[in-house]
């Protein structure tokens, strides 16, 4: 019977209480009771070794805690502690101010963020003779103060209870002036956006404290709370705020939930222009719904759609695989599996490359993804960076959703052709854009400031070049071409020789690309013939109008756009336009680089001048 | 005479008091004097660096934490050694009862417990209001140990053995996810593991248990709350939300890199002071002792709460009865997963989950428990030699 019973009845039968001596301890009560088995001793003896387990167990997870201790205090800002000012400062009932964050401005030295200095009221409460009557006297200076606080502050017991923060030098004044003993007024400092939310996503937000905490202000906070000298960026003010306008117009107008667009100078790398709609006012984000302080031009990462085809495109002609002549039978669609690749606009015959350019054929770009191999495919992505986040100055970047090597499907291959299955940022796909139209040299986008105009760009760098100088060529008049007399006519804006290439992307939702929600997108370069400036608009889920037919494509929503910027923004960078004679002059040697009987006869310059 | 030269020495820790008495016949004086006051000490200490935090918290001032926490610590505190002083043996008569109350509360609150933040947890007894989940950490361990005690040593290699105590886990564990309250769900079954672990279940029961475990998670994720879920993605990214979900670890990350080596001094915590840290005085106060003092500080604690740990596994080794070693190996290791789930959470290195840093956050069912459990631990130093058969009868 021993060892069959995990639940001994018998134990409600002993003598009960049974802790007496008498009944248990007593002499020969081993006798009238079983003595201790083996099986416990081993028992005992197994749950004894078995503690080495859990104690080692135990302490190797409380090193893990404390190294992870270390890495976040250790590695935090010391001086911190130092340089704040104190608020419980009972010593001196008036303190010189010290505005102590230094200053964001443009590259022309326009002010975006500033430090006010300010103070805050505190009280005493020890000091304080009357608590009860405190909050009377108060308010004739402070009417918008809550009373009962102020006398919670003063009973509180507290050496420096806070009542009100960002007290003008006015108010301190005149709350000196009442001359209450415990009445303490500390320095403050409060930060301004002078310049609203016009970058907002870009110079982000501080939070009560002046700790910066999104943005350029999270991003350089610590060099921003000790130094003193301004920090400047790369945007000019003028740029995004005709940007700004462009985009919000767009929106507006199509009825979109909202849309980014940036400018970058290709030159440098510098970013003239970063705006992100939705926005919202750094100095009131509290208002602000999350979907306003969410970055769409660095953060967000989305399908691109046809842009992508200008990746495809240099990739391809790059491989030595495909010649700009070449043909590819885009006149029926092709199966992936149980999908069907179409094209938006079906071909009425074999398109050549330009042509899968300009009519943006998805067929056309599959296929000649298909000829040049998935290996070199995602090699040629990677090159570009496509499956990293951007190096930029701010903490919301986004890292791209690209399939990992052993996912690399043939589908793989031909969706990414033409920019789905694979999400990237705009200023990502701005800075692959811009590497191959600059005869492949790589773009390092930034938004501080160059030290020199021109010199920081990649040549100084020596690195190797993603695509040869005549690919480059190539591409840009495939992509002048798609501005000139293809998918993005309303880009065009004469004499800045805009080349550039639309996208209209199904947006997924659940599992499903759907019909009714797309981004549309066009990403635009200028002047083609040595691209200086690059400008990418999105747009998010545009409605069509009756003005566009119906349509809400990149065509007639962002290329318009882009057209708009460029238009606008083209003085403003000391580019005057060109003439009719020396632009037309200028394509024909662009387009004379896609060899003979590629260009088609209706979008040829000779032809175009005529009509 | 008893036999006192039974009295073993094997894994009688260093700082142990040896006292050459008849384990059977301690007297009340006999065992006032076996108390070990080390672990007491530890105890007030940690019980004191909470009550100082909650002063800091509080604004410098005993409302409207400090004092309430202070009164609640010194009742528990005598309670801790009232039940420190009770036999062994009858915890063992009382381990299945207790467990049966607390399970009928943990059905009453599911029943008719009244409704706070989002979850059914307390019975409001009119005086005060228990959280049975709580208890049923510490009366959990008990029912275990005493199962495993009664088991034969060949016994515990049968599957058909591990069925009741694997059902007495799964019970309360079933009810707390009802609640719904994952974290104390995922701690009870962590204690259990150490217990059955202890109790020489087989490794390979233990590597099945995992596999099952993990291929059953995306099942788990499909049941969890939406809450639930919105912790777990801001565990992995808080960034991605800084406003909302992720705002509580965002903050307490700052505050803790904002401590520093050695703190801003005591009342001196920008982020602990100004109200940016929801729950500073419950589960966030880590986050105020860290940034007041420092890593310093920080290390300082946790090395008290190793200390705690080590005369806990210093008691479980040095035990001589089987159910007293098992119970204080589940006690520690109920308090170190408290301490590991609570640190882990301020430090971003574990999802938010509700649980209280041991003896120092402000709260009363916990600290209770707590000082119950350490009460137990006491006990079962104090009755280290009393040796108890399989059916519990104390043999000498």
């Amino acid at each position: 019977m021993r060892g069959l019973r995990p639940f001994p009845r018998r134990s409600s039968r002993l003598p009960f209480p049974f802790l007496t001596p008498r009944d248990v301890g007593a002499p020969g009560a081993e006798t009238s009771v079983r003595a201790v088995p083996d099986s416990l001793e081993h028992s005992l003896a197994l749950a004894q070794q078995r503690l080495a387990v859990p104690i080692v167990g135990f302490l190797l997870l409380f090193l893990v805690v404390v190294g992870r201790l270390g890495i976040l205090m250790g590695s935090g800002p010391f001086s911190e502690a130092a340089v704040a000012p104190t608020v419980s400062s009972s010593d001196a009932p008036y303190l010189a101010p010290v505005a102590s964050r230094a200053d964001i401005v443009d590259r022309r030295g326009e002010v975006i963020a500033t430090s006010l200095p300010l103070f805050s009221l505190c009280v005493d409460s020890p000091k304080v003779l009357e608590p009860s009557t405190l909050a009377a006297h108060l308010r004739p200076v402070l009417p918008d103060l809550d009373p009962v606080r102020v006398t919670e502050a003063a009973k509180s017991g507290k050496r420096c209870a806070l009542v009100r923060r960002r007290l003008t030098p006015r108010q301190a004044y005149e709350v000196n002036s009442l001359g209450i003993v415990g009445l303490e007024i500390v320095p403050d400092e409060a930060r301004s956006y002078p310049a609203g939310p016009l970058a907002a996503h870009v110079v982000g937000y501080t939070d009560t404290d002046n700790r910066g905490i999104a943005g350029i202000e999270r991003e350089f906070d610590s060099s921003l709370s000790h130094s003193s000298q301004p920090l400047v960026l790369s945007l000019d003010l003028r740029v995004q705020a005709l940007t700004h306008q462009a985009l919000a117009d767009t929106i507006t107008t199509f009825h979109a939930l909202g849309g980014a667009s940036v400018v970058m100078d290709l030159a440098t790398g510098e970013i003239l222009a970063l705006v992100s709609l939705p926005d919202f006012d750094p100095q009131n984000r509290e208002n602000a719904p999350p979907e306003a302080l969410f970055n769409r031009a660095t953060l967000g990462v989305y399908e691109m759609g046809s842009t992508f085809k200008v990746i495809t495109t240099a990739m391809a002609l790059d491989s030595g695989l495909v010649k700009p002549r070449d043909t590819f039978d885009t006149l029926s669609p092709l199966w992936v599996g149980s999908k069907q690749i179409r094209d938006f606009h079906p071909a009425t015959h074999r398109l050549n490359v330009a042509e899968i350019m300009m009519e943006s054929s998805n067929i056309g770009a599959a296929l000649m993804a298909d000829r040049v191999g998935g290996a070199r495919q995602r090699a040629f992505f990677e090159a570009l960076d496509l499956d990293k986040p951007v190096l930029l100055e701010t903490p919301e970047r986004g890292r791209p959703l690209m399939p990992s090597a052993k996912d690399w499907r043939e589908s793989t291959v031909l969706t990414t052709a033409f920019g789905h299955g694979i999400a990237v940022s705009a200023v990502r796909l701005a800075t692959a854009v811009g590497t191959l139209v600059r005869d492949g040299e790589p773009v390092h986008p930034t938004l501080l400031k160059r030290a020199t105009s021109s010199g920081a760009g990649s040549a100084e760098r020596d690195e190797p070049r993603l695509v040869s100088p005549r690919v480059s060529a190539q591409v840009r008049a495939m992509m002048r071409l798609v501005v000139r007399s293809g998918t993005a006519r309303k880009a065009d804006v004469p004499g800045y020789l805009v080349a550039g290439k639309t996208g209209t992307a199904d947006k997924v939702e659940g599992h499903e690309y759907t019909k009714d929600a797309r981004l549309s997108s066009f990403i635009g370069v200028f002047p083609a013939p040595k691209p200086r400036y690059l400008v990418i608009v999105l747009v998010d889920e545009p409605k069509g109008t009756m003005e566009t037919h119906g349509q809400a494509t990149g065509g007639w929503t962002a290329a318009q756009t882009v057209g708009s910027i460029i238009e606008h923004m083209g003085p403003l960078v000391g580019l005057s336009p060109q003439t009719p004679e020396e632009s037309a002059r200028a394509d024909a040697v662009l387009l004379g680089s896609l060899g003979p009987g590629v260009v088609p006869a209706e979008a040829s310059v000779s032809s175009r001048e005529g009509r | 005479m008893h036999n006192q030269g039974e009295m073993g020495f094997r894994g009688q820790a260093f700082f142990m008091p040896v006292l050459l008495i008849s384990a059977e016949h301690l007297t009340l004086a006999d065992k006032v004097r076996l108390v070990n006051w080390g672990l007491v000490v530890l105890i007030v200490a940690l019980g004191g660096i909470g009550i100082g935090l909650l002063y800091s918290a509080g604004g410098e001032s005993w409302r409207p934490w400090a004092g309430p926490q202070g009164v609640r610590f010194l009742v528990g505190l005598v309670g801790m050694l009232a039940l420190a002083l009770v036999d062994v043996r009858i915890w063992l008569r009382l381990a299945y009862p207790l467990y049966g109350v607390m399970m009928g509360m943990l059905v009453l609150v599911e029943v008719m417990g009244h409704i706070g933040m989002g979850a059914q947890r307390w019975i409001d007894l009119g005086v005060f209001v228990i959280q049975p989940s709580e208890l049923m950490k510490i009366t959990l361990v008990l029912a275990l140990a005493r199962y495993f005690h009664g088991l034969e040593d060949e016994e515990i290699g049968r599957l058909s053995r591990l069925v009741p105590p694997v059902l007495m886990v799964l019970a309360p564990v079933g009810l707390v996810l009802l609640q719904p309250n994952l974290g104390t769900s995922l701690l009870l079954i962590l204690t259990s593991a150490a217990l059955f672990w202890g109790a020489g279940v087989r490794v390979w029961v233990f590597l099945v248990a995992l596999g099952l475990g993990l291929v059953s998670l995306p099942v788990a994720w499909h049941h969890l709350h939406d809450y639930q879920k919105a912790r777990l993605m801001t565990f992995v990214n808080p960034e991605a939300d800084p406003l909302g979900a992720g705002y509580n670890i965002l903050q307490s990350k700052i505050a803790l890199g904002s401590g520093g080596l050695f703190g801003r001094g005591f009342g001196q915590g920008t982020q602990s002071q100004l109200q940016f840290l929801p729950e500073k005085h419950t589960d966030f106060i880590f986050v105020v002792l860290a940034e007041e003092w420092g890593l310093v500080g920080a290390v300082a604690l946790l090395l008290l709460y190793a200390g705690l740990l080590a005369y806990g596994f210093a008691i479980a080794l040095s035990c001589r009865n089987l159910f007293g070693r098992l119970a204080a190996l589940g006690l520690t290791a109920t308090f170190f997963l408290y301490v590991l789930a609570n640190v882990g959470m301020v430090s971003g290195l574990l999802p938010v989950v509700g649980i209280p840093l041991p003896l120092v956050s402000y709260g009363g069912t916990a600290m209770m428990t707590l000082l119950l459990g350490c009460g137990l631990l006491l006990g079962i130093s104090i009755h280290r030699d009393v040796r108890i058969s399989r059916t519990g009868i104390s043999t000498s």
